[in-house]
């Protein structure tokens, strides 16, 4: 289960230069204002803004088809019952089925939201190593606490899902082969899980031994002085970038209460 | 008669336990892991499989073991061809952690494990897993909480836990890594007394010396010798080209061999 | 159970996120009490990673197979810590496998991680109740399992099926809801079953793990 987001972290462009924390600030306001979107006509200018920026990350396009592929099965149940349970006006009759407007429109509405709030979401991940994201939601304001088990989880997280592929071969190897749902079947899974977790919980007191012996617990004026490092050192680059995104979110949902509905 | 049993001998000591023919593996599109190993063990033959890390020693265990699907190539147990996913109850892999395969409450409930799935009748169950707890002398041990022993009476488990199968092949994955000398020493006892088919991996070369009766020395994936422990492990050219180091005892082979 | 993006309104969003501020807050503030805190942050994060990885496996359950959540349980082994578990786990879903959104993380966290933190103070119980150990132990470990699982299941059903369409007929919703909650009665009692196993293991073989 390797982090297969971090892949195109290393590439060169645009985004892949603007300072994490201010891409934060920037692709989450306009996240926030995709979400915001009910009316339709705001729809292709959410898809061409989409395309700028993706085509600016020079993600590879086969990537983010990849990474659509599993969210979408549950879009497309949803999108396929919408217009035949939803609205008033019918445009269509097959049999004792009725496909109905204000249906077809909430499912498209619902699609393009979708597909536009994924692919920002990747630039936004996509562009920097995952740690990087962490580090800058720290200098955002992000709790110590959450950011130290986010750091932590994360660091151990590749290992443990090894740990548990080799456990399972070790159970695929002594016969085991789960076909039912069976008292047996559910113990041995429980008992998977009962030892994983152990493990994790003996490898953490390990863990937090070495990390004391290299004075963990010491740091939280260390802490202090990173944040206002990190706000210092910025560039006009990002604040520029930021700015244009936070910009361009808020007039989305200005135009939203404006415009007349559909 | 004796020319029976003679040629009986013969026969069971040239059965094909294991036969990889041409294997390759890489994942995806990835350098190979392994490259054309082709290989031969017969039935009762011990054998050391040896080579740096990243060599592949652990991939081959997979593959043997049938967890690895090989990119081409065959892989044959006693002559009949496996294929990758399926379980096979001739061959049993002790991994190289024992925590990897110790998951269950109890020492008795770990060996178990693998005879329920196999679907023992429960008398079946209770006489095997008796007698792998007292071959591999644990036996004080039965109703202990897996978790909370030490690394040696770990490791003796997990040994029993998959012999209780009966395999007539058994692979074992660093065994005596994180084993304190007198657990060491039990494992080498152990191992010379088995009569299954058996490889050992290792880095530990002065375990293969003792236990071994043929080394077989993989580099990247390909094969690079297979012969004589004593042989291959002494020549220091060998050794040293492909990550080893000549063990202690073998430092003044040559020089032993021509002073007889 | 996760929401993607682009199903709610950004009304529901906006709640999500501050209802799960405020969840944070207070459960920060739990944990900030705890005298062992240094120690525990090392372990519940460890934890956080060992219950993602386990929420990976697939157990067979026909004609389907399901991956359980573990709110219940994941409630009942770290207290307080797992709502930031929670949300930490759900914010790797999302970024990882993009399941769930990241403009529908607040609403998820408190669909999942508020009924964790119900799973916890239903297991807490154990210690106050009077009766017999083990089946009192049994009893709530199921009642967290299942029920955190059931509180989950009706939140999520309600606000995906009554926000996903302004103009859906009662009627069909109202269907739509009460099938998906006989569909995951089924989840919950696996969990619910899962979880008394899962605890009577760590009870036999580390209970130190249920005493934090």
């Amino acid at each position: 289960m390797k982090l297969v987001l971090d892949r195109y972290a290393y590439l060169d462009s645009p985004v892949h230069r603007w300072q994490q924390s201010y891409k934060l600030i920037g692709l989450l306001s306009l996240i926030f204002a995709f979400a915001f979107v009910q009316n339709i006509w705001l729809l292709p200018i959410m898809v061409v803004i989409t395309s700028i920026l993706f085509t600016l990350s020079r993600i590879p396009v086969s990537f983010l088809i990849k990474r659509l592929r599993y969210p979408s099965w549950f879009i497309l149940a949803v999108v396929f019952f919408l217009p035949f349970i939803s609205g008033e006006n019918i445009i269509l009759q097959l049999g004792s089925l009725t496909l109905k407007e204000e249906g077809c429109w909430q499912a498209l509405l619902i699609s393009v939201r979708f597909f536009c709030i994924l692919t920002v979401s990747l630039v936004m991940f996509g562009t920097a190593p995952f740690l990087s994201s962490i580090k800058a939601m720290r200098s955002l304001g992000l709790p110590s606490v959450i950011v130290d088990m986010s750091l932590l989880a994360y660091r151990y997280l590749e290992e443990l899902s090894e740990t548990l592929t080799t456990m399972q071969r070790a159970m695929k190897l002594r016969g085991f082969q789960p076909k039912g749902f069976t008292h047996r079947n559910l113990k041995v899974f429980s008992q998977l899980t009962g030892s994983i977790l152990i493990r994790s919980y003996d490898r953490s007191l390990r863990i937090y031994q070495a990390m004391i012996l290299r004075g963990y617990g010491s740091q939280t004026k260390i802490k202090k002085r990173q944040l206002k490092s990190t706000l210092v050192n910025s560039d006009r680059f990002s604040l520029i970038a930021t700015s244009i995104a936070v910009i361009t979110g808020i007039c989305i949902m200005i135009l939203e209460l404006v415009l007349p509905s559909f | 008669m004796n020319n029976v049993v003679q040629t009986a001998n013969q026969l069971s000591l040239k059965t094909k336990a294991i036969a990889l023919e041409n294997l390759g593996f890489s994942y995806g599109q990835e350098r190979a892991i392994l490259t054309d190993v082709n290989l031969t063990i017969s039935a009762g033959e011990t054998v050391g499989l040896i080579g740096a890390n990243g060599a592949g020693k652990t991939s081959l265990f997979l593959a043997v073991c049938g967890i690895l699907k090989p990119t081409y190539g065959e892989v044959k147990l006693f002559d009949r061809s496996i294929e990758a996913g399926q379980f096979n109850p001739e061959i049993g892999l002790v991994f190289q952690n024992p925590d990897d395969q110790l998951f269950c409450p109890t020492v008795r409930d770990d060996i178990a494990f693998g005879l329920e799935n196999i679907e023992l009748p429960a008398p079946e169950v209770e006489a095997r897993i008796n007698a792998a707890l007292s071959l591999t002398g644990v036996t004080h041990l039965a109703d202990r909480i897996s978790h909370q022993l030490s690394g040696g009476e770990k490791c003796m488990v997990a040994i029993a836990a998959v012999l209780a199968m009966l395999p007539q092949i058994v692979l074992y994955d660093e065994p005596s890594a994180n084993l304190d000398l007198r657990a060491r020493r039990r494992l080498i006892h152990f191992l010379n007394s088995s009569r299954e088919t058996t490889v050992v991996s290792s880095h530990d070369l002065e375990l293969i010396v003792e236990v071994c009766d043929r080394v077989v020395m993989l580099n990247q994936g390909r094969i690079v010798a297979d012969g004589s422990p004593a042989e291959i492990m002494s020549n220091r050219d060998l050794m040293e080209s492909n990550g080893l180091e000549v063990p202690h005892s073998l430092t003044h082979y040559h020089e032993n061999l021509g002073k007889k | 159970m996760h929401i993607p993006d682009g199903f709610l309104p950004p009304q529901v969003c906006l709640t999500g996120y501050a209802l799960t501020g405020g969840l944070t807050w207070y459960s920060l503030n739990q944990i900030k009490k705890d005298p062992d805190i240094q120690a525990n942050i090392p372990k519940a994060s460890l934890l956080t990673a060992a219950f993602f990885v386990a929420s990976l496996v697939s157990i067979p359950v026909p004609p389907t197979s399901v991956h359980l959540i573990f709110n219940g349980l994941m409630g009942a082994v770290l207290g307080y810590y797992a709502f930031p578990a929670i949300l930490i786990g759900l914010f790797f879903q999302a970024v990882m496998f993009n399941h769930g959104g990241m403009s529908t993380l607040g609403v998820n966290a408190i669909i999942i991680g508020a009924p964790a933190i119900a799973g916890y103070h239903l297991f807490r119980q154990r210690e106050h109740l009077q009766g017999k150990r083990q089946i009192l132990t049994k009893a709530l470990s199921f009642a967290a399992g299942a029920g955190a699982l059931l509180i989950s299941a009706s939140m999520f059903a309600v606000l995906l099926i009554t926000c996903i369409s302004p103009d859906m007929d009662v009627h069909a919703e109202r269907t739509a809801i009460l099938l998906s909650l006989v569909g995951y009665s089924i989840q919950a009692v696996v969990e619910g079953l899962f979880s008394v196993m899962l605890i009577s293991f760590l009870e036999q073989v580390k209970p130190e793990l249920l005493k934090g």
